[in-house]
C-alpha cells in the first residue's frame, strides 16, 4: 500500500514566543502514502509540535511542509478536509452525549443526514459503544471518552490521520481495539501518523518510526530494521533509551 | 450554512443542559431589576410619599416660627419630626450627639427669640412704610436700622444624600419666607387698624395663585410620564444584558480549555461560523432576558406600588433595539473572550468594564448631571446609545427612523468588537480562518 510521499517536511523549525530554545530544530522527513508512521520521543521532544504544525494549529517559524502536494501555509482549508486529528486530550463537550458530540463534529467535516448517522453507528459498533450513545461524555469512563475521541477524528474517512498518544491512560482492552482499528484503517489506505511513549506498541504497529529528541530527528527507519542495525539492544525501547538517554525529562 | 446551524444546535444544547445556569441567566436579572427599581424608587419617591427621614427639632423659640416650621416639615410628607426621644425633650446637646452617631439624619435648632426678632423687624419695616406714607418728610422712623438676624442651626448627618439635604433646605427656606410674609401681612393689618379704626382686614385667599402643570411632550401619546421605572427598568435591563460577558466568555474559555476548540481548529470550518453561532444563540438569551425584565417592570413593580413600565407602541422598534443592543453586548463579550486567557481575566475585566460603561452611559446618574468632560465621554458608551434608544421608544414615541442613529452606533460597535476579536486571533494565533 505504501507509495509516494504524502507528507514532505523540510527544515521545520518552531520557536515559541518567549522561549529561547526552538521546540523543533530543522526537522526534515517524508512520510509515504499508506504508512503507519510513528513519531517517538521523550516528553518535550517536539512530537506534538510537529503534528500541530502539520494539522494547521501552529505556523512554523521556519521551513516548509506539504501534505498531499499542498503547502500547509497556503492550503489550510483544503488540507483540513483530508486529515483527521485525534488530539492528546479528550476534546469533546462534556455535557453533550457521545452521539451529539459526533454529530456536531461530523457536521463540521461537512457530513450530514443518513451518511453521518451510518458513520457514527459504524464507529460505535467497531468500538463497542452502542450502549453509550446517549450517555453524556461527562458520565463516561476514560476508555469510552478515548474511543469517542478517536471516532470523532475518523468520521469523514480522512486520507491521513494524526493521532497524538491515542492510547494514553486507557485499559488494555481499549488499547487493543484502537490499535486493531488503526491497522484496519491502514489496510484500507489511510496514512496514519502517530505519536506514542509506548515503544512496544510502536514496534508492532508502525511501518516506520522517527525517534525525535530535543527537536531533532536522531534516528529513523523500520522498527525491525532499527533493531537489526543495533544487535546490542534487544528491542526498540532499549535503542530509544540508548539514543535519548536515561535522564528524566520535563 | 448547515455548519452554522449545527453549531447553533450544539450551543443551545450546552445551554439547555446547564439548567441551573439557564435559570440564573433569566431569573437573576429579573430579581436585580425588581430590587434595584424598588430601592431606587423608594429613595427618590420618598420625597413625595411616606415621611421617612427622621428630623430632630429643638424648638427653643416656642413661638410662631418654631410652630410653623414644625408644621411645614410635617406637611412636606418627607420628614418625620421628633421633638423628644424616649419621652425626654430633645435639646441642642442631645441633637448634636444623636446626629453625630448617625441615629438621626437632620437636626434643627430654632434659637430662643427667633419669632420676636422677625416680628420686630417686620414691625419696624411696616412702621417705616406706613409712616412714610403719612409723613414723607423728616420721618424719624426711616433712620431706624434693625441689625438682628436669626441663625437657625441645622445639623446634617455626614452620610446624608445631597438630594435630601437640598430638599430639606428648600423646605426650610420656603416656610421661613411664608412665615415672614404672613407676619408682614398681619403687621400691616394691625398698623392699618391703628390708623383707621373702622378698617376690617380682608379675608385673604391663601391658595396659590400660580400653578404649575407638568406636560411631557411625547408625540402621539403624552400620557407616558417619566418616572423612576421608566428610567431604571431599561437601564438595569441593559446593565444585566451586558453582563452576558460572563457566561459568554466562560463558554469560550471552557471550550478552549477542554480542547474542543483545538479539534474545531483542525476542521474545515471557520472561527467566524463558530462564534457567530454562539452570538446567535446568546442573542436569543439576551432578548428573552430583556423581555422578562420589561415584563417585571410592567407587571411585578406595580404590585409594590411602583409605577408600571410604559413601553409605548412601537414594538418593532423595541425588538430592533433589543436585537442590536444584544449584538453590541455579545460583540463585546466575544472580544473579551478571545483576548482573555483565563476565566479570572475575563471575569475581572468584563465586570469592571461593564460597570464603567454603565456609569459612563448615564444609566446610574443622568448624563445631564455629569461634569462637562464626563458628558462628552458618555456619548461613547454603547449602554448610553441603547438607553437613549429605549427611552426614545418608551417615552417619546419614537419611530424606527428616529432610533436609527442609535441602531447604527450599536451595530458599528458590534462590527468593531468582532473585528478586534478576529484581528487579535489572526495576529496572536497563526490560524488563518
Amino acid at each position: 500500500m505504501q507509495g509516494k510521499a504524502i507528507i514532505e517536511i523540510k527544515d521545520l523549525v518552531k520557536i515559541y514566543k518567549g522561549s529561547d530554545e526552538a521546540a523543533i530544530k530543522g526537522i526534515s522527513l517524508d512520510i509515504n502514502q499508506g504508512e503507519i508512521f510513528g513519531l517517538l520521543g521523550p516528553n518535550g521532544a517536539g512530537k506534538t509540535t510537529t503534528i500541530s504544525i502539520l494539522c494547521g494549529l501552529f505556523n512554523p517559524t521556519k521551513g516548509s511542509a506539504r501534505i498531499d502536494g499542498m503547502d500547509i501555509l497556503s492550503n489550510h482549508n483544503a488540507i483540513k478536509k483530508i486529515i483527521g486529528v485525534v488530539p492528546q486530550d479528550v476534546a469533546l463537550y462534556p455535557t453533550l452525549t457521545s452521539w451529539e458530540n459526533l454529530t456536531f463534529f461530523g457536521n463540521m467535516y461537512g457530513l450530514r443526514g443518513a451518511h453521518l448517522r451510518e458513520k457514527i453507528a459504524e464507529g460505535f459498533s467497531v468500538f463497542g459503544l452502542e450502549k453509550h450513545a446517549d450517555k453524556k461524555i461527562a458520565n463516561c469512563s476514560g476508555g469510552i471518552k478515548r474511543r469517542v475521541n478517536l471516532i470523532a477524528g475518523l468520521l469523514h474517512d480522512p486520507k491521513i490521520i494524526f493521532l497524538d498518544e491515542p492510547t494514553v491512560g486507557i485499559d488494555v482492552q481499549s488499547r487493543v481495539v484502537i490499535l486493531e482499528y488503526l491497522k484496519e484503517l491502514n489496510r484500507k489506505g489511510t496514512t496514519v501518523i502517530y505519536t506514542s511513549h509506548y515503544m512496544e506498541e510502536a514496534e508492532k504497529l508502525c511501518t516506520r518510526v522517527a525517534i525525535i529528541d530535543r527537536g531533532k530527528v536522531i534516528s529513523m527507519g523500520n522498527p525491525r530494521e532499527l533493531v537489526a542495525e543495533h544487535p546490542e539492544f534487544k528491542d526498540l525501547e532499549n535503542i530509544f533509551l540508548h539514543l535519548t538517554g536515561k535522564d528524566l525529562r520535563d | 450554512m448547515f455548519k452554522f446551524f449545527s453549531a447553533c444546535r450544539k450551543e443551545s444544547l450546552i445551554l439547555v443542559r446547564d439548567l441551573a445556569g439557564l435559570i440564573m441567566l433569566f431569573l437573576m436579572p429579573m430579581i436585580m431589576v425588581t430590587i434595584l427599581a424598588l430601592v431606587q424608587e423608594q429613595g427618590w419617591s420618598s420625597l413625595s410619599r411616606d415621611p421617612s427621614i427622621p428630623v430632630l427639632l429643638v424648638d427653643e423659640d416656642q413661638d410662631t416660627l418654631g410652630a410653623k416650621i414644625q408644621e411645614g416639615l410635617k406637611g412636606s410628607n418627607v420628614f418625620k419630626i421628633y421633638t423628644s426621644i424616649d419621652g425626654k425633650p430633645v435639646n441642642r446637646e442631645i441633637a448634636k450627639q444623636k446626629i453625630a452617631k448617625g441615629e438621626y439624619n437632620i437636626g434643627v435648632i430654632i434659637p430662643k427669640g427667633s419669632t420676636g426678632i422677625i416680628r420686630h423687624k417686620v414691625q419696624v419695616m411696616v412702621t417705616q412704610i406706613v409712616s412714610g406714607i403719612m409723613m414723607p418728610v423728616d420721618n424719624p422712623f426711616l433712620d431706624i436700622k434693625v441689625n438682628d438676624s436669626i441663625n437657625i442651626l441645622i445639623y446634617f448627618d455626614p452620610g446624608i444624600k445631597g438630594t435630601f439635604k437640598y430638599a430639606f433646605m428648600s423646605t426650610m427656606k420656603e416656610y421661613s419666607m411664608f412665615i415672614e410674609s404672613s407676619m408682614i401681612f398681619s403687621s400691616f393689618n394691625t398698623e392699618l387698624r391703628k390708623m383707621f379704626p373702622q378698617y376690617r382686614p380682608p379675608k385673604m385667599d391663601y391658595r396659590e395663585s400660580v400653578f404649575f402643570t407638568e406636560i411631557f411632550p411625547g408625540g402621539k401619546d403624552e400620557k407616558a410620564i417619566p418616572s423612576t421605572t421608566q428610567h431604571n427598568v431599561p437601564a438595569w435591563a441593559l446593565f444585566a444584558m451586558f453582563f452576558i460577558v460572563i457566561p459568554m466568555t466562560g463558554s469560550m474559555i471552557k471550550e478552549r480549555d477542554e480542547g474542543s476548540m483545538i479539534r474545531i481548529n483542525t476542521m474545515p470550518v471557520s472561527y467566524f461560523t463558530i462564534f457567530m453561532a454562539k452570538v446567535s444563540v446568546y442573542a436569543v438569551v439576551c432578548v428573552i432576558q430583556f423581555i422578562l425584565m420589561m415584563l417585571a417592570g410592567r407587571y411585578v413593580l406595580p404590585l409594590a406600588n411602583i409605577p408600571s413600565l410604559t413601553v409605548g407602541s412601537n414594538y418593532m422598534g423595541i425588538l430592533l433595539m433589543m436585537v442590536v443592543s444584544s449584538l453590541a453586548a455579545l460583540g463585546f463579550a466575544i472580544a473579551v473572550g478571545t483576548i482573555a486567557r483565563t476565566h479570572q481575566q475575563a471575569a475581572a475585566f468584563g465586570v469592571v468594564s461593564v460597570v464603567v460603561l454603565t456609569a459612563l452611559g448615564g444609566l446610574w446618574v443622568p448624563v445631564y448631571l455629569m461634569p462637562e468632560a464626563m458628558r462628552s465621554l458618555a456619548l461613547w458608551s454603547p449602554l448610553n446609545w441603547a438607553h437613549v434608544g429605549f427611552i426614545d421608544l418608551f417615552l417619546r414615541q419614537a419611530t424606527i427612523a428616529d432610533i436609527l442613529p442609535q441602531v447604527f452606533k450599536l451595530l458599528c460597535f458590534f462590527v468593531i468588537t468582532i473585528s478586534i476579536a478576529l484581528l487579535y486571533r489572526r495576529v496572536k494565533s497563526p490560524l488563518n480562518n
